[in-house]
């Protein structure tokens, strides 16, 4: 152990010691400069027009380094040409035809230059580049160009007078230093003007619509589980500065469609690895990394196993994972549900981890119907027997309920038939309330003969089902809530587990109260947990991947956290 | 350089591989030791950017005066011992951003350390070790020149430290021959330039030491 101390530090103190081959920034002011030169585009400028000069110096015959910005500057013919521009220092401008010498200074090494300035005057002016089109938002660099009398040509960028017809379209810049500097403002066309001596060249600058400049996509990288889904946005950033919500424009990729695919923006896993979800439009492209973890499903499991259903009666069924790292969580709504006779049965799924079985007719004798559940290639089978006999009696359960106010319980009712069979009928029961602003009852979907307690008092909760009634009373009392407590087998969830939370009122009067459903449940990292299912599970998480997230209830004006640490 | 110096640290590595053993001689002990040195390319900067300093690789010599501990001693087997070491590094280039130029001048370093060192022994006559020092050191840019110019001669002092690995042979029950190397770094120095900038430059160096301990 000792040894491998002493080899990793070793190992990391040296490394670090073997040397810089880094870039040099700076510059070699060491060596003496030792000779200087000007250089010029031309030696022979036309009056009126100017040109800038700059300064190679040579040190020591070893190297040369433009030190322009070093030198100063003088003409022994100031009337002739003179360095009048304070903002350019190097730029000479011819103002009478003759003959000048400029000399440059850098410390004490001068050198000189002989300028000739010409009679010649502009013939024509060009402007490049030509008509130009450009996205709203963007900019281009104009150049002129003058042809003089005596046949020769000039840059008369600097020294010409820049202007736009439509400024609102698009600017050019006439300041000494951004000359003919273009910025496209809004779609539309504008002339670009150059005058120089009274004589002018023009372009037709035209902006088009703002250009995609770049795609981002979000969230930048997200972990989500095996057999589920989430969006991706794709976001377009514009030349023009602005931005748009470009998902159903980009098209969508997946740069490992094992692990997961994506159309549209929605991903949907597949198995347990990562994938580059990629977006592109107009050859633009953005990336987020897509981790799937939660293992891979290796076998599915349906409850009920061999359901047997009463004609034109509803059950539920669920689907549970077994996946390759031991977990299991319930994929109700990840599995695709098929029934070998659909005039027998049919499966509705409303959203969730919801699935309802609808028995339509009844089977013939001895040859049940069967119920597909499919996830890629994993597939798990049961048989449904549908049967017809006559309803005999009704049973509400339980007889009667207390409650406390803004709680609430489940009522179920179970049917007897002829046959002696029973079955749970809550989901095709019609239930009603006889005093709805002390309990009400829901009578739609997972929550029918739910009640709710509103405020102090009785009310009878009336269950109908096939022309049979049956009723239980509810008594609801008003309780002070003292505080909210949130309990679990464990707070620590390997990644891909299903977790039930339970939230219990304490009362003031010493009583509790399971709250679970009727809390509100949240967490803050959806990438260490997310809510199974906040319709249909609450209280329930299933962890994603490895950190500590912030589990939230709320109930009656309390709110209580836990964090759930996934390894 | 680069790959010397992990060749350097390949060839060096196995040594840590030797098993803990017992302690022969204890007790006062003096040394010293000659080797090789290389300092290694340094990053300088200063206020008008950065570049780099090229050495060659030089001598150096070393004066140490330390205690054996005894066999069983509960702060292990080893020794503890005050070193003085003396490396001078000529300039070979100096990189700037036109290129490289031609170097000139030394710099030399003196350093003070305190060295611990755990060895691992049994019944063979050599026997493998491995040590830390910390310290000081005074690090003179002796005549530094740039293409004949000249561009610092100042010094500085700065915090040192050193790690070490070796072997010792024990050729009598109070003389040992240590074979050795040694990895050098400091603090980073600031020099004066002649222009009236300071640069601060990196300072690492390997090297490869033998020498001999007397024990008394």
């Amino acid at each position: 152990m000792i040894n491998l101390f002493w080899s990793g530090l070793l190992v990391a103190l040296l490394l670090s010691g073997c040397g810089w081959d880094g870039t040099a920034t700076r510059n070699n002011d060491f060596t003496p400069l030792t000779s200087i030169e000007i250089v010029a585009i031309s030696s022979t400028i036309a009056a009126h027009t100017s040109t800038r000069l700059s300064v190679k110096g040579n040190f020591s015959g070893l190297y040369t380094r433009d030190i322009t910005d070093q030198a100063t500057w003088s003409s022994d013919s100031p009337s002739v040409a003179g360095f009048t521009t304070l903002t350019s220092p190097s730029r000479v401008t011819g103002l009478v035809p003759g003959a000048a010498i400029l000399t440059a200074t850098v410390g004490s090494i001068t050198t000189n230059f002989n300028l000739t300035v010409s009679p010649a005057t502009i013939a024509t002016m060009t402007i490049t580049p030509a008509n130009p089109s450009i996205a709203m938002g963007l900019n281009t660099q104009f150049a002129a160009s003058g042809t003089f009398s005596d046949s020769t040509t000039q840059d008369l960028t600097f020294d010409a007078a820049w202007s736009s017809s439509a400024p609102d379209t698009a600017t050019v810049s006439d300041s000494a230093g951004t000359k003919g500097f273009a910025q496209a403002m809004a779609v539309g066309s504008a002339t670009i003007s150059a005058t120089f001596d009274g004589i002018s060249g023009t372009t037709l600058l035209t902006v088009t619509e703002a250009v995609l400049q770049s795609l981002t996509v979000s969230p930048a990288s997200t972990s989500i589980l095996s057999l589920s889904s989430t969006n991706f946005q794709a976001t377009g950033h514009y030349s023009d500065g602005s931005t748009a919500d470009i998902t159903s424009q980009a098209a969508w990729a997946s740069s490992r469609a094992d692990v997961a695919t994506i159309a549209g923006g929605a991903a949907t896993t597949l198995s347990q690895g990562t994938s580059s979800i990629r977006a592109t439009l107009d050859g633009i492209s953005g990336t987020s990394n897509l981790k799937v973890t939660g293992g891979n499903l290796t076998g599915i499991t349906l409850s009920p196993a061999n359901p047997r259903l009463v004609k034109d009666t509803t059950g539920r069924m669920t689907a549970s994972g077994s996946f390759s790292n031991g977990t299991s969580r319930d994929i109700t709504d990840a599995v695709e549900w098929t029934l070998a006779n659909t005039a027998i049965a049919n499966v509705t799924t409303p959203g969730g981890n919801l699935a309802w079985l609808n028995a339509l007719a009844v089977t013939p004798a001895s040859a049940p119907v069967a119920i597909t559940a499919k996830s890629g290639t994993i597939t798990a089978s049961t048989n449904l027997t549908v049967t017809a006999p006559l309803l005999q009696s009704i049973t509400i359960f339980p007889s009667s309920l207390e409650l406390t106010d803004k709680t609430g319980a489940r009522f179920s009712v179970t049917a007897g038939f002829n046959d002696g069979t029973t079955q749970d009928v809550t989901a095709n029961t019609e239930w009603t309330s006889s005093a709805g602003t002390i309990a009400s009852v829901a009578n739609s979907g997972l929550a029918k003969g739910r009640v709710s307690a509103v405020a102090a008092g009785s009310a009878t909760i009336n269950a109908a089902y096939g022309g049979r009634t049956a009723s239980a009373v509810v008594t609801v009392r008003t309780r002070n809530i003292q505080s909210l407590a949130i309990s679990a087998a464990s707070s620590v969830v390997v990644s891909g587990n299903q977790v039930k939370y339970t939230a219990t009122a304490n009362y003031s009067d010493g009583t509790s109260a399971d709250v679970t459903e009727d809390s509100t449940w949240t967490i803050d990292k959806p990438n260490v947990a997310v809510l199974a299912d906040s319709q249909n599970q609450p209280g329930q998480i299933v962890a994603v991947d490895s950190g500590s997230a912030i589990l939230t209830a709320g109930f009656n004006g309390q709110t209580q956290t836990v964090t759930v640490t996934v390894p | 350089m680069k790959r010397t110096c992990q060749i350097i640290i390949a060839l060096c590595l196995p040594l840590l591989l030797c098993g803990p053993v017992r302690a022969q001689h204890s007790g006062p002990y003096v040394g010293a030791f000659i080797g090789g040195n290389a300092l290694m390319d340094a990053e300088s900067s200063d206020d008008l950017g950065s570049f780099s300093l090229k050495f060659d690789p030089a001598l150096q010599g070393s004066a140490v005066l330390g205690w054996d501990f005894e066999p069983g001693n509960p702060v292990g087997e080893g020794r503890i011992e005050l070193e003085y070491t003396r490396r001078s590094n000529p300039l070979d280039k100096v990189k700037f951003a036109e290129g490289s130029f031609k170097g000139g001048g030394n710099v030399t370093t003196d350093s003070l350390l305190l060295n611990f060192f755990g060895v691992f022994r049994d019944d063979r006559p050599w026997a493998p070790y491995v040590g830390v020092g910390i310290g000081a050191a005074r690090i003179e840019a002796s005549d530094l020149q740039v293409t004949g110019q000249p561009m610092s001669n100042d010094s500085n002092f700065v915090f040192a430290y050193q790690l070490g690995i070796g072997v010792d042979f024990a050729l009598t029950k109070r003389l040992n021959l240590d074979l050795g190397y040694r990895f050098f770094g400091s603090t980073k120095p600031r020099f004066a330039e002649t222009n009236g900038h300071k640069f601060a430059m990196d300072y690492f160096s390997h090297s490869a030491v033998l020498g001999l301990r007397v024990g008394f």
